[in-house]
C-alpha cells in the first residue's frame, strides 16, 4: 500500500518550480491505480520520491508504511520501478540484464535462474533470452525492462508511463499482465496521461494537474461527480479547459 | 545480502559489458599493447642504423689528390672515400648528404712551408640523422691530427706529453642498461600510458554511458547503495586497467627477449622481475587512475562531454613524464609524492636495476591512495544526488 500525505517537491534555484505541490492520495494493494495527469503535472517527480530517488521537500510518503527517505532500502527491497529512463544494457542479453537486477536485489543461485527463466516465458521473450539486447524492438526493450523491474517480486510496483511508444499489442499484453499482478495481490500505480489505460484498467484513478491531486476515485465516481457521460470529459471539466494548452 | 557481494555483482558484470565491446577493446589493445613494442622496435632499428653508419662512414671528399697521406688514414680507418658532387653544399642543406670533406688545393704547398694546412668539414648540425656521421668524422680528423703531431715530435725527439700536457681518460659509469636512454624513457612511459589509457573505455561506459542510455536511473532504485555502485565500478575499472597493463608489459617482455631485434650494444634488462616490479609500483597509479576516470566521466552528461573532459586529464597526466624527461636537473626529493611523476621516477629505477626501498614505494602511493578514497566518495555522492537523473519530465 502506498500513502502520500501532503508531499511537496520543487526545483530550480529558489525553489520556484512547485512539480509536485501537496499531493495526498492512497493506492491499495489488489488495485490498480493510475495517476492521470497532462504533461508537466508532476506525475514522474511523484513516481520518483516513490522510488526513493528523490526526497520530497515537506510532506510524507510511505510504501507499506516504510518512508521513502527514512527507510529508503527496505522501500527499494519492496517496490519494482519502471522508471522514466528505462535504458537497458545493449551488450548484455535479455537474461542477463534481468538476472543482474535479480543479484542486486539479493536472489541467486537456481532460484534466480528459475525466477528469470519464469519471467522470460511469461513475457514471451523466450526465444530472445540469450541475445543481446541491441537489436531488440521497442516492445521487446519495455518487456525485458518491465520483467527486470519484477525480479525480486515486488510486492509494490511503480510505472512511469509503461505504454509509451509500445504497439496495440504490446499494450494488451502489458494490461493482461497487470491485471494478473493485480490478481496476485500486488499494490500497481501507473503514471499515464492516455485515457483509454485507465478506462481499461484503473480501479482508482487520481488526477493530478500542476503538482496537486485535482480528484480521485473510481472512474464511475469521477463521471458522476462531474456529471459527464465519458471519463475524458470529466477529466477535462476537473482540470479545466485551458490545460491542456497551458502544459 | 551482503555489501561486498553487490560490488561484486556489480564489478563482474561492468567486466563483462566491458569484454563484449568489441570496438573498444580493440581500439584498447592497438593502442595500449600493439603499439608500444612496434614503437621499439622502430627505435631499436633507428638506433641500430646510426650505429652502422658510424661504422661505414661515407666521406665524399673534395680534392682527394691533395692530401694523400690524409685520405689513406682515412680508409685505413674503414671510411669509403668518394669523390663529392659539385653541389655537395646544397645537398646537404637538403639532407641528402650528412657530410663533405674539402681539402684545399694549397694543401701540401702549406705543409711544405711548415703552415697548417685546410681541411673544412662542411655539415649541418641541425640534422639529428647526420649527427653520428658528423661526429665521427670529427673525431676521425682530430685522431690524424693528434697522430701527425705525435710523430714529428718523435722525429724531433721530444716527448709527446711536452705537447700535450693533460691527458684525459674517458670512464663512463653507466651501466650496460643505463644506456639507450630513449628506450629506457619509452618503456616507463608506455607502462604509464597503459595505465592511463587502460581504464577509460569501461570508466566512461561505466559512467556516462550508465547515464547517457537511461539505466542509472532503475539501477539507483535497486537496494544498492551508492557507495557500493561506485565501488564495483572502480573495482571493474580497475581490474580491465591492470589486465591492459599487464598485456603491455608482457609485450614488451617479449618484443624485448625475443623479437629479432638488431643488437645495438645495449644489453637491455627488461626481464619477469622487471615485469612484476612494474606492476607493483604502477598498482596505485591503476586505483587512482581508476576512480579519477570514473568521477570525470560520472561528472559528464552524455559520453561525448565525459570524453571531452576524460582527454583533458589524460593529456595533462601523458605530459608529466616528457615535463620530467626534458628537465635535465636532478629530481627533487618531493617529487616521490607526487602521483605520475613518482612512479615514472621508480619504473625509470627499476629499469636501471637499481633498488627501490620500500619506503619510496609508500611514498609514492600515498597521495594516489588519498585522492581514490576521495574520488570514490566524491562519485558516490554524485551518484545520491538528484541531479544525477538528468532532465526531468
Amino acid at each position: 500500500m502506498i500513502e502520500v500525505d501532503g508531499l511537496e517537491k520543487h526545483f530550480g534555484k529558489r525553489h520556484e518550480i512547485k512539480a509536485v505541490a501537496g499531493a495526498t492520495f492512497r493506492a491499495e494493494d489488489g488495485e490498480i491505480t493510475g495517476l492521470l495527469g497532462p504533461n508537466g503535472a508532476g506525475k514522474t517527480t511523484l513516481l520518483r520520491t516513490l522510488a526513493t530517488l528523490i526526497a520530497p521537500d515537506a510532506g510524507s510518503a510511505t510504501v507499506d508504511g516504510l518512508d521513502v527517505v527514512r527507510d529508503r532500502y527496505a522501500v527499494r527491497s519492496r517496490i519494482g520501478v519502471l522508471s522514466d529512463a528505462r535504458g537497458l544494457y545493449a551488450r548484455l542479453t535479455a537474461r542477463e540484464n534481468v538476472r543482474y537486477y535479480g543479484r542486486l536485489h539479493g536472489l541467486g543461485g537456481a532460484a534466480l535462474d528459475a525466477r528469470v527463466e519464469a519471467l522470460l516465458t511469461q513475457f514471451g521473450l523466450s526465444a530472445l533470452a540469450d541475445r543481446r539486447a541491441h537489436g531488440f524492438s521497442q516492445g521487446e526493450r519495455m518487456k525485458v525492462a518491465i520483467a527486470r523491474a519484477l525480479v525480486h517480486d515486488p510486492a509494490t510496483i511503480l510505472l512511469d508511463e509503461p505504454t509509451n511508444g509500445l504497439d496495440i499489442m504490446s499494450i494488451r499484453s502489458l494490461r493482461d499482465l497487470l491485471r494478473g499482478l493485480r490478481q496476485a495481490g500486488k499494490c500497481i500505480l501507473f503514471s499515464t496521461h492516455v485515457m483509454q489505460e485507465v478506462a481499461a484498467l484503473c480501479d482508482t484513478v487520481v488526477i493530478l494537474g500542476h503538482g496537486r491531486v485535482v480528484a480521485s476515485g473510481s472512474g464511475v465516481e469521477l463521471m458522476n461527480r462531474t456529471g459527464r457521460a465519458s471519463l475524458e470529459d470529466a477529466f477535462v471539466s476537473l482540470l479545466g479547459s485551458g490545460e491542456g494548452l497551458a502544459a | 545480502m551482503s555489501g561486498a557481494t553487490r560490488i561484486l555483482t556489480v564489478a563482474g558484470k561492468e567486466v563483462l559489458d566491458t569484454i563484449r565491446d568489441r570496438r573498444a577493446m580493440l581500439v584498447t589493445l592497438l593502442t595500449a599493447i600493439a603499439a608500444g613494442p612496434v614503437f621499439l622496435a622502430l627505435i631499436f632499428n633507428m638506433t641500430a642504423s646510426q650505429a652502422d653508419k658510424a661504422r661505414e662512414l661515407k666521406l665524399p671528399v673534395v680534392g682527394q689528390e691533395n692530401a694523400p697521406a690524409l685520405i689513406a688514414f682515412l680508409e685505413r680507418s674503414q671510411v669509403v672515400i668518394q669523390t663529392a658532387p659539385a653541389d655537395y653544399e646544397a645537398k646537404i642543406r637538403a639532407g641528402e648528404l650528412d657530410v663533405a670533406l674539402w681539402i684545399d688545393p694549397a694543401f701540401e704547398a702549406d705543409v711544405a712551408a711548415g703552415k697548417a694546412g685546410t681541411v673544412r668539414l662542411v655539415y649541418d648540425r641541425s640534422r639529428d640523422r647526420a649527427r653520428v656521421a658528423i661526429n665521427s668524422a670529427e673525431s676521425l680528423l682530430a685522431a690524424y691530427n693528434r697522430l701527425w703531431g705525435t710523430q714529428r715530435l718523435l722525429l724531433r725527439g721530444i716527448a709527446t706529453e711536452v705537447a700535450r700536457p693533460l691527458k684525459v681518460e674517458d670512464i663512463d659509469l653507466a651501466t650496460p642498461q643505463q644506456s639507450g636512454s630513449l628506450i629506457l624513457f619509452l618503456v616507463a612511459f608506455y607502462g604509464l600510458f597503459a595505465s592511463m589509457m587502460g581504464g577509460m573505455a569501461p570508466a566512461l561506459d561505466a559512467s556516462a554511458g550508465e547515464r547517457e542510455r537511461g539505466s542509472l536511473e532503475p539501477l539507483l532504485a535497486t537496494p544498492i547503495t551508492p557507495l557500493q555502485l561506485a565501488l564495483g565500478k572502480w573495482a571493474a575499472i580497475g581490474i580491465f586497467d591492470a589486465v591492459v597493463v599487464v598485456l603491455t608489459l608482457i609485450g614488451f617482455y617479449l618484443t624485448l627477449n625475443f623479437a629479432p631485434l638488431p643488437a645495438i650494444g645495449v644489453p637491455f634488462l627488461f626481464g619477469a622481475t622487471e615485469l612484476a616490479r612494474f606492476l607493483w609500483i604502477l598498482a596505485p597509479l591503476i586505483a587512482l587512475l581508476s576512480a579519477l576516470l570514473l568521477y570525470v566521466g560520472m561528472r559528464g552528461r552524455s559520453l561525448k562531454e565525459a570524453q571531452a573532459n576524460v582527454g583533458v586529464l589524460l593529456f595533462v597526466f601523458t605530459m608529466l613524464p616528457f615535463v620530467q624527461l626534458m628537465a635535465q636537473k636532478r629530481e627533487p626529493a618531493w617529487l616521490l609524492w607526487a602521483p605520475i611523476s613518482a612512479q615514472y621516477t621508480l619504473l625509470s629505477r627499476a629499469l636501471r636495476g637499481d633498488a627501490i626501498p620500500a619506503i619510496d614505494w609508500l611514498q609514492s602511493a600515498l597521495a594516489p591512495a588519498l585522492v581514490t578514497v576521495i574520488a570514490l566518495f566524491a562519485v558516490a555522492r554524485l551518484l545520491s544526488r538528484e541531479t544525477v537523473l538528468g532532465a526531468r519530465s
